[in-house]
């Protein structure tokens, strides 16, 4: 049996990322942004995203979490204060509920964005070339992609390698940690800008945009339930947020 | 003499269903120089990675020191272990030889005039002198292989562990090289040398560990 991510277009793919994430960012209110973040999770279950990486990855945020929550206690005042040094407001009901909403946004932007994982960055190119967007965009949009996790293992290398000088990364001043910093950004940059050269050196060597027209061996072909689905998404975000700025946000 | 770095039972593996390395056992000294060999895949890079503590055992407990390195930080492994990556490129951080090679003392708050002995010590032992003022990204791969090294010398470290320091290299730099970790073992520093490269194992090391699919197949081979 097929499995989903087989059967929907990559492009449908990219709609229905588009449609989640425009949610995540519009609609401001928790009990919906709830709704969304479990139809995003059983979506993203659905079609075969790995929710687990993602749930690692948003655990590994939590000093962010705290951070927000704090930062909006102090500037948003709302809700019931939780906890107060003097007149100083520490901790707000408010601040929580932000922070929770920043969390849940990040996790369904981040989980919807694994949908297009199910499809190669080989076939998101085609269809985005399929949709009349000029291949040398798609052709660095699929670059980025792809050249992103390559620059996160580096600088996870580099972040180890200073370290094995001698240096206690996290237990030095805040000050003497910044400057390291700069030491870390330096050869990832380089090693970046060597990249891209090479890669186009590579691309040139190949014959990259020869002629001024493509053939592909891949053609994409979008299949009823494409439609449907695209159809189903597009008018949900739309009712949702209509619903939300018209109706909702005046009633709260 | 104590083993410096001490291994036992060590067990690692990056996917559920396959060791990356298995059951591993065996101790270094402080005064030898010592190689780790076997075919691409065989879990030497990862060995490497579990003693500098990159990477934790799922099983097993390492040593360095008499200490176990599960409770020591990557800064506390680095000031007793230099490890040379088998890109050199990660760990050079700045734009210039010098600058490199002051990176460490200056921020350890050196006095400037020790920077500048210990430097033009390191230059002169490591063959950079003539190259002391250029930019570390057109250094060419065996340059940036010996500045990776002289840098880390910088830190004095008690015990080197290079993971292919020859990858990339012709004979004439191969020599060259060989010729700079004789030096240091003299000075007294330990080594253990991760290659595949039989003829520079032969030059440099007295103790051969052979490793094959994460297990050590033959010692002293």
């Amino acid at each position: 049996m097929k499995k989903i991510a087989d059967i929907l277009d990559p492009r449908t793919k990219i709609v229905m990322v588009l449609c989640v994430s425009t949610l995540a960012v519009f609609v401001q209110n928790i009990y919906i942004l709830f709704s969304v973040f479990s139809f995003t999770i059983l979506i993203t279950a659905l079609i075969g995203g790995n929710l687990l990486l993602v749930a690692k990855k948003i655990g590994k945020m939590w000093y962010l979490f705290i951070l927000i929550v704090i930062v909006q206690s102090i500037f948003v005042h709302s809700g019931k204060i939780l906890v107060k040094i003097g007149s100083f407001q520490l901790l707000t009901l408010g601040g929580i509920l932000l922070g929770v909403e920043f969390i849940l946004r990040i996790f369904i932007i981040i989980s919807s964005a694994t949908i297009l994982s199910t499809s190669s960055s080989r076939e998101i190119i085609q269809g985005m070339v399929q949709w009349k967007i000029p291949y040398e965009i798609a052709f660095m949009v699929s670059v980025a992609i792809r050249f992103l996790p390559v620059l996160g293992r580096e600088l996870k290398d580099v972040v180890t390698a200073v370290q094995l000088r001698g240096i206690d990364l996290y237990r030095i001043q805040i000050k003497k940690r910044l400057k390291i910093y700069y030491f870390i950004f330096t050869p990832v940059i380089i090693g970046a800008i060597r990249k891209a050269q090479k890669l186009s050196t590579a691309m040139e060597t190949r014959a990259f945009r020869a002629y001024p027209n493509r053939t592909s061996y891949l053609v994409l072909k979008m299949n009823n339930i494409d439609y449907w689905v695209i159809v189903i998404f597009s008018v949900m975000t739309i009712s949702v947020i209509i619903l939300y700025y018209v109706f909702l946000r005046r009633l709260i | 003499m104590l083993a410096f770095i001490k291994l036992e039972n060590v067990t690692f593996s990056y996917f559920k269903d396959k060791n990356a390395v298995k059951n591993i056992s065996f101790q270094l000294k402080k005064n030898e120089v010592a190689a780790l060999i076997g075919p691409n895949g065989s879990g030497k890079t990862t060995l490497g990675k579990l003693i500098i503590g990159m990477l934790k055992p799922n099983d097993g407990k390492i040593f360095i020191d008499g200490i176990d390195n599960n409770k020591m930080t990557l800064g506390q492994i680095g000031s007793r272990i230099g490890y040379l990556f088998q890109n050199p490129d990660c760990q050079i951080f700045t734009t210039t030889v010098i600058d490199e090679l002051a990176f460490i003392l200056k921020f350890k708050g050196a006095p400037e005039e020790e920077i500048k002995k210990n430097i033009s010590e390191t230059l002169e032992l490591f063959d950079l002198a003539d190259l002391q003022n250029s930019y570390t990204f057109n250094l060419s791969q065996g340059e940036k292989q010996r500045l990776a090294i002289a840098a880390i010398m910088m830190g004095d470290p008690q015990y080197l562990i290079l993971d292919e320091p020859t990858s990339g290299l012709d004979m004439e730099r191969k020599a060259k090289l060989v010729n700079i970790l004789q030096n240091l073992v003299q000075s007294g520093i330990g080594m253990m040398v991760i290659s595949h490269d039989r003829a520079f194992i032969d030059l440099i090391a007295a103790k051969k560990i052979k490793m094959l699919e994460g297990e050590i197949i033959e010692e002293n081979c």
